[in-house]
């Protein structure tokens, strides 16, 4: 009885366990259909996802596509299908990739109730089973022509076998020629004979010689039976297990003695394998876009290792920091417009100019592919000697920089050149060596800047002066232009306005040209335009007072004559203006016109002027009262309530 | 009742004045064969003429002349002939247009040098004048019509004042020589010929008061203010007897002035009659 109830209660325990896991899975499991982008790809997805901490991780079946038969029929279709299923965000199962671009044919058909159109392009498709985000098992990555629906040829196949993301037992890639076969290891390692051998000329072949990841040497069979071996030799006994990749590749190029100028093949075994992790690149890219993946080939060899010591590698790294900044001053040098017109000009800056060009070249161009090294990572994978050989092909640089110049050869020493040892094949001679450079070109820099700066100096003050000329023959040209109608006292004004012109021009013509030359040459432009606005200012008088005569005119009707007559209204104003202002105004630019009053002046011409123009509509019966018989200019000034700056 | 005596003897005086008179004391003479023309006598006259404005249409006409004449030692200015003052309202009716009425008050003075009579007497006036503007190329002409209604008395003792009404038109240019328009700075000359006829029961046949023949050079020194100078010739009928003429040369001197008392925001618009 106890027994039954138990059973009866773990039951009901279990069935509301069961039920309340449903009800979270129901939750937390959501349905994505909509467009999406992926790099490239841009097309419609559909998915299954769950939310954990604001995180969208795909967890099921996903599907992404895109084709357009518009695009298809117009031109050219980019299509893509993308199917395969996550797991917690890591892909997992069977994936299928398919992309490529086709062009219709004209040819169709109808079938049943379809119309078919034939299409030719290029597809690659690629197809095999995830786990953890890792390959596993059977991959294959096809390249395709197809030609009216049908494949014409292909292009490209590789086919692995992997066990959680390591390539094992043997691996075939084709390309369109020729075909590359070799195996590995349980670990990934290669081994064996790695061969690739043409389609089409059976006694032609690359081998590549593994020993336990271990390349040992290199074979060509070439058409006449020629064999040609490279030996890969280790210099050193340690040794590090490494992707067989691009980078491998590239290390295999440097550690050839001579530069390999046969070719073999069209696509040798290097460029295959190349071409192969190129593809699976591009698919990893999809897939880490969405999930966590690892897709890669993982093929592994075993590289000779010569691990920089601690020091090396502080020293490298120093070179690195330093190489970077003497480039971008090198650089930012070298570009300079200014310099560039400067040293059409200036020999010295010419030579500098060419040192620089010459420390770039000999100095910073090989450090630089050093510092690339160490970049990609394979630094480490080269022997010293090599490395050097590779770098500086023609030799550590000397300490005394030639130069061509137009008088033959110059020379130039950096500063504290004998502190440093460049003669050594050894990272710490680099170090140096980067350490001269950047003093040189720091060195270098400083003297241009300053030649620059005093360049750019003399520029300004030839723009000031060109300024400073036209302005003064501006005064000049309007004084030509308006002295014949002038009255005596304004032609005064107008002379000594040019005289102060000439004696500001005359000044700064005389000061030497360090220090403030420039600050008193803006000065001089200040004072001139304001000298320019009081000429124009008192030039215009006579029109001005032709306009306020016109203005403070009534029209009277005169009952003798039978006529309207004009009649002069507000005498005292415009007679306050005629007699005592404007005289007294020009009195004081002839006799004691100066920078400092300039703008005053200018000021009190322009706003009595203003301020004649808007009194005449004013009631000013009073002012007139005051202004009987005053003959104070300042008074009047008051009177007239004139602003004597032009800012107020 | 002593005042209603003064007046009906008054009227009756007037009335026995009026009627005697024209036998008495200006009986004609027998008219000559032939018109005589009187020796010509020099004067000289300075008038003030006003024209002040009081209000948008209405105007304050005020003159006054000082007219002197020759002596037989002086010519022209050696004794003083009349002083006169004339009077009006005007109307402006446009800006060529306008009528006054008003009354003169003139004090003649005896020139007869040989003369026993009294020294001074006045003379009263009513007149009424229609004055009409024309502008005529740069210049203007004038049509002045004036009626005056006169009572004059002689020198002598006693003497009774006459009634006569004097007719005259005028007729005037004014002639802008150095501007093109009539306006202040302006110098111009005016030619004037002005006939006054005259009719009353004094008057048997010299209707021909004054036939004025004058030439004017002017200044216009401001719209309000303008002087004036010239000479004028006249001849006319004398009343005793229509056969003899009498004949003068005159110096005229004029200033004319025109002040407008409104106040100011009265004046404006100033010219704008017909708004």
């Amino acid at each position: 009885m106890f027994k039954m109830d138990h059973i009866k209660f773990s039951f009901k325990l279990f069935l509301v366990f069961f039920t309340l896991c449903q009800l979270i899975q129901a939750q937390e499991r959501q349905e994505f259909s909509g467009p999406m982008k992926i790099g490239p790809y841009i097309g419609k997805a559909e998915y299954t996802f769950i939310l954990k901490d604001n995180d969208t991780i795909l967890d099921g079946a996903f599907r992404m596509n895109q084709s357009n038969l518009d695009a298809l029929l117009k031109n050219s279709d980019g299509f893509f299908s993308f199917t395969g299923s996550f797991d917690n965000g890591y892909p997992d199962g069977d994936w299928k990739f398919q992309f490529g671009e086709f062009q219709s044919e004209s040819e169709t058909e109808v079938v049943g109730y379809q119309y078919r159109v034939k299409v030719s392009g290029t597809q690659h498709e690629a197809t095999g089973n995830m786990v953890l985000g890792k390959p596993d098992g059977n991959w294959t990555y096809m390249v395709t022509e197809i030609e009216n629906s049908e494949v014409n040829k292909t292009l490209f196949s590789s086919t692995v076998e992997f066990d959680q993301g390591v390539p094992q037992k043997s691996f075939r890639i084709e390309n369109e020629h020729n075909s590359l076969v070799g195996r590995f290891l349980r670990n990934g390692l290669a081994h064996d004979i790695w061969t690739l051998y043409s389609d089409e000329f059976s006694d032609r072949s690359e081998n590549w010689f593994f020993n336990e990841g271990a390349l040992q040497k290199i074979e060509y069979n070439l058409a006449d039976g020629e064999v040609i071996t490279k030996k890969v030799a280790s210099s050193s006994n340690l040794t590090k297990v490494i992707d067989l990749d691009e980078r491998f590749i590239n290390l295999l190029k440097i550690n050839q003695k001579e530069p390999d100028t046969t070719v073999v093949f069209q696509k040798g075994i290097g460029e295959l394998l190349t071409e192969n992790s190129g593809y699976y690149r591009g698919l990893d890219t999809i897939l880490s876009a969405l999930g966590k993946s690892e897709f890669m080939p993982g093929f592994k060899v075993k590289a000779a290792h010569f691990p920089l010591d601690s020091l090396g590698n502080e020293q490298l790294q120093s070179i690195k920091t330093q190489y970077a900044r003497v480039r971008k001053t090198s650089q930012s040098l070298l570009e300079n417009t200014q310099l560039n017109i400067l040293r059409r000009s200036d020999r010295e800056a010419q030579f500098l100019y060419a040192v620089i060009s010459k420390i770039s070249e000999d100095f910073l161009n090989p450090a630089e592919k050093l510092v690339d090294y160490h970049n990609q990572g394979i630094l480490e994978f080269i022997p010293t000697e090599r490395l050097f050989d590779n770098v500086w092909s023609k030799g550590i640089p000397s300490k005394t920089i030639l130069v061509q110049g137009e008088e033959g050869e110059q020379t130039y020493v950096g500063p504290g050149a004998n502190e440093f040892e460049l003669s050594e094949n050894t990272i710490t001679s680099v170090h140096q060596l980067i350490q001269y450079a950047a003093l040189s070109i720091e060195s270098i820099a400083g003297k241009l800047e300053e030649k620059l700066l005093k360049e750019s100096k003399q520029q300004e003050l030839v723009a000031l002066e060109e300024k400073m000329i036209a302005q003064s023959n501006h005064i000049g040209q309007v004084l030509d232009s308006v002295k014949l109608g002038l009255s005596k006292r304004e032609r005064e004004a107008l002379e000594s306005i040019q005289n102060l012109a000439d004696a500001l021009l005359e000044k700064y013509a005389t000061m030497d040209g360090t220090g403030n030359k420039t600050d008193f040459g803006l000065q001089v432009i200040d004072c001139l335009e304001q000298l320019d606005g009081l000429t124009i200012a008192v030039a215009e008088l006579p029109n001005r007072w032709a306009n306020i005569q016109e203005k403070y005119q009534d029209d009277v009707w005169n009952p003798f004559m039978a006529t309207v007559m004009s009649e002069e209204v507000k005498k005292r104003i415009s007679n306050s203006y005629r007699s005592v202002l404007v005289p007294y105004l020009l009195e004081e630019i002839k006799s004691s016109l100066s920078c400092d009053n300039v703008t005053k002046l200018k000021a009190l011409l322009n706003s009595s002027y203003q301020r004649m123009l808007e009194m005449r509509e004013e009631n000013t019966s009073k002012l007139e009262r005051k202004l009987r018989k005053e003959q104070d200019p300042e008074m009047i000034i008051q009177l007239f309530n004139l602003k004597s700056s032009e800012n107020e | 009742m002593k005042s209603g005596f003064n007046r009906y003897t008054y009227i009756a005086i007037l009335l026995v004045l009026f009627i005697k008179l024209p036998q008495s004391v200006h009986a004609q003479e027998v008219l000559p064969s032939e018109s005589k023309l009187k020796d010509a006598k020099t004067k000289i006259w300075f008038n003030t003429y006003g024209n002040i404005r009081i209000s948008k249409r209405l105007f304050w006409d005020a003159q006054t002349h000082f007219r002197f004449e020759e002596t037989e030692d002086t010519p022209f200015i050696g004794q003083i002939g009349q002083i006169y003052n004339r009077h009006a309202i005007g109307y402006i009716y446009s800006k060529k247009i306008n009528f006054s009425l008003g009354g003169v008050v003139r004090i003649n003075f005896n020139t007869d040098e040989s003369s026993t009579d009294r020294k001074v007497v006045p003379e009263w006036r009513i007149w009424h004048q229609y004055q009409f503007a024309q502008p005529m190329y740069s210049a203007m002409i004038y049509h002045r019509i004036r009626i005056e209604h006169r009572w004059t008395q002689g020198f002598e003792e006693n003497s009774e004042y006459i009634y006569r009404n004097r007719w005259r038109y005028m007729f005037r240019a004014k002639v802008p020589l150095n501007n093109y328009k009539l306006e202040s700075k302006t110098l111009y000359v005016s030619p004037e010929a002005e006939l006054i006829m005259q009719s009353g029961k004094a008057v048997v046949g010299s209707v021909m008061e004054d036939l004025r023949l004058t030439t004017t050079v002017g200044y216009i020194l401001t719209p309000r203010l303008t002087v004036a100078g010239g000479l004028m010739y006249s001849q006319g009928q004398t009343l005793e007897n229509p056969g003899v003429f009498k004949q003068n040369w005159t110096m005229r001197f004029h200033v004319y002035f025109s002040p407008d008392i409104r106040k100011v925001k009265n004046k404006l618009p100033a010219i704008h009659f017909n708004d």
